[in-house]
């Protein structure tokens, strides 16, 4: 709760304060209000501070902050604060940016925190609503337009579907409360001429489509990758990170509510996820664009994630924050590596990464780094990450757990496209060479996922 | 004759029905026209078919939570509907059509 009004109110200041001003003199600010939502919330999760006073004015049937919400609403508040500190731009004019970021984080508060539909639903439109103008934000440029008003098209659609599948579990259940729908699914209110069980399956199914819409998971993937080259990398970075992670928090805990009937169809998210790893993948390999890559990458993360809900373990969460640590620092890490070395001559394609080995061997060890751990490849985060992923999901889903490990092995074959261009690629030597800023936070990022990939014991006992 | 006895003489399937033929007519909508505007209409026309079906069942079960929840999607649809006005406008000053075959360009 804490880390929801902190950065509200520190969005609503920057907001208002910075109307006329340049960003770049607020996002220092930013940077801190959001760190603090971070650490506070980490605190309130460890015990060491209590805001009871907060809790006590939202009434808890309706969002409610336990230990792992807590801890997701800390790494997804430490995720934006390091994309808006890594991405900061000095050119624009106002802090309407800045402010919609963290408007759209207090939706993801939101989603992860839910305890009514109600909450669930807002949360989604105040995360979309901003990314949807964010999107579009280099106004002149064709492409961020295209994105938007895709972006747009698609969220509302899918927002649709979505409410369609809240009308329907509320007409099964006679609530919209998770702890009601969770024990009384077909009770007494005796209608004729009512099916309820098959309402609720209709309303599981329409609502899961409207979250997998979110995610970016196959067959409901077809935007992603537009909108992701479209948009300003800040939008793309924040998309692909925390919009993910939190709609896969949301996702999670309103499966868990439907327990019971969880057997019926974890078959058919088996096959969605086994479609979006194999597409993901192979549509990866045969791109030419960085960013095209990138959102092709994060479609198969996506897939890997599926397996997640189907984990029978009770006490599971911890795995996807792990996850949602190695993944979206690696994100940041590629992207923002692969932000500033676009030029104008190589604007696009992986040519933008030639001789970076030769020009700075730091900034090319840390895109090593951030490619290896997106991989999967031991002794970063990323392997920690897939290999609990992997090893927990195998009990219930071994096929899709396949599926994952060949859908790896393929990305290998993309990842390696960066490794290739930094080191083996010649440059005759007329390249410009691009200036390379926050070679520090790169280095920080980068020692991060080592680290934690080294010894995921000590983040993990640290944490959890 | 009251009026809840007049609502109750419809059974709740027919509401359910009614929303769901509307719902898909929005959706095929939006699957099939190519003009921004109108799929903007078609958009709202889903929502509102999800509006009268959550006013459909918290009639008949006498729960307010679903009339409540109503409220919550008009606003956002209309929080929606302006960014969607919005980024129309910005396409249309870069493109002069609201059509949707602009959205080619990025080769989905």
């Amino acid at each position: 709760m804490i880390a929801l009004f902190i950065t509200f109110f520190a969005a609503v200041v920057i907001l208002f304060l910075g109307l006329n001003k340049k960003e770049s003199s607020f996002s220092n600010l930013a940077v801190v209000a959001l760190m603090a939502s971070s650490i506070c919330s980490f605190c309130n999760a460890k015990g060491l501070c209590n805001f009871a006073i907060l809790e006590s004015w939202v009434p808890a049937n309706m969002m409610l902050f336990g230990y792992s919400e807590h801890m997701f609403a800390s790494l997804l508040a430490f995720v934006a604060a390091v994309i808006v500190f890594a991405f900061r731009k000095n050119d624009n004019l106002g802090t309407d940016q800045l402010g919609l970021i963290m408007f759209s984080l207090c939706g993801a508060f939101m989603m992860i925190s839910y305890q009514h539909i109600v909450m669930l639903f807002l949360g989604i439109e105040v995360l979309s609503i901003p990314l949807y103008v964010l999107a579009g934000s280099k106004k002149d440029s064709l492409a961020s337009n295209e994105a938007s008003l895709k972006y747009f098209l698609m969220g509302a659609f899918s927002t649709g579907i979505f409410l369609l599948g809240t009308a329907f579990i509320y007409g099964g259940t006679g609530s919209l409360e998770l702890e009601m729908m969770g024990i009384k699914p077909s009770f007494m209110h005796a209608m004729e001429g009512m099916p309820i069980p098959t309402l609720i399956n209709a309303g599981l199914i329409l609502m899961s489509v409207g979250l997998l819409f979110k995610v970016a998971a196959a067959p409901f993937h077809f935007w992603a990758p537009d909108v992701y080259v479209g948009s300003p990398n800040r939008t793309t970075v924040f998309m692909a990170t925390i919009v993910k992670i939190t709609a896969f928090v949301a996702f999670n805990k309103l499966l868990s509510t439907f327990g019971g009937i969880h057997n019926t169809w974890s078959g058919w998210l088996c096959v969605l996820g086994m479609i979006t790893i194999v597409w993901g993948n192979l549509a990866g390999l045969v791109q030419n664009g960085v960013k095209r890559t990138l959102a092709f990458s994060s479609i198969a993360h996506a897939g890997y994630l599926v397996m997640f809900l189907l984990i029978l373990d009770e006490s599971k969460t911890w795995i996807l924050w792990y996850y949602g640590f190695a993944y979206a620092l690696a994100s940041v890490l590629v992207f923002l590596i692969a932000h500033q070395s676009a030029t104008d001559k190589n604007p696009v394609g992986f040519d933008m990464f030639n001789g970076l080995s030769k020009r700075s061997p730091w900034v090319a060890f840390a895109l090593v780094v951030g490619v290896l751990s997106m991989a999967g490849i031991p002794i970063s985060a990323g392997f920690d990450a897939k290999f609990y992923l992997f090893s927990f999901a195998w009990q219930s889903s071994p096929w899709l757990v396949g599926v994952g490990l060949l859908g790896s092995a393929i990305s290998i074959g993309y990842y390696f496209k960066f490794i290739k261009h930094a080191f083996l690629v010649k440059v005759d030597g007329d390249e410009t060479a691009v200036e390379y800023n926050d070679k520090g936070l790169m280095m920080l990022i980068a020692a991060l996922l080592l680290l934690a990939g080294a010894m995921p014991w000590v983040l993990l006992k640290w944490v959890f | 004759m009251n009026l809840l006895s007049i609502f109750n003489q419809v059974e709740i399937s027919h509401y359910i029905y009614l929303s769901t033929v509307l719902f898909s007519i929005g959706l095929f909508g939006v699957l099939f026209r190519r003009n921004a505007i109108i799929l903007l209409m078609c958009i709202e026309l889903m929502l509102n078919a999800v509006n009268l079906l959550f006013t459909a069942f918290s009639t008949y079960m006498g729960d307010a939570d679903g009339q409540i929840f109503v409220f919550f999607i008009m606003v956002v649809a209309a929080a929606e509907a302006a960014v969607g006005l919005a980024i129309l406008v910005l396409v249309y000053r870069n493109t002069r059509k609201t059509d949707v075959s602009f959205l080619d360009q990025l080769k989905g």
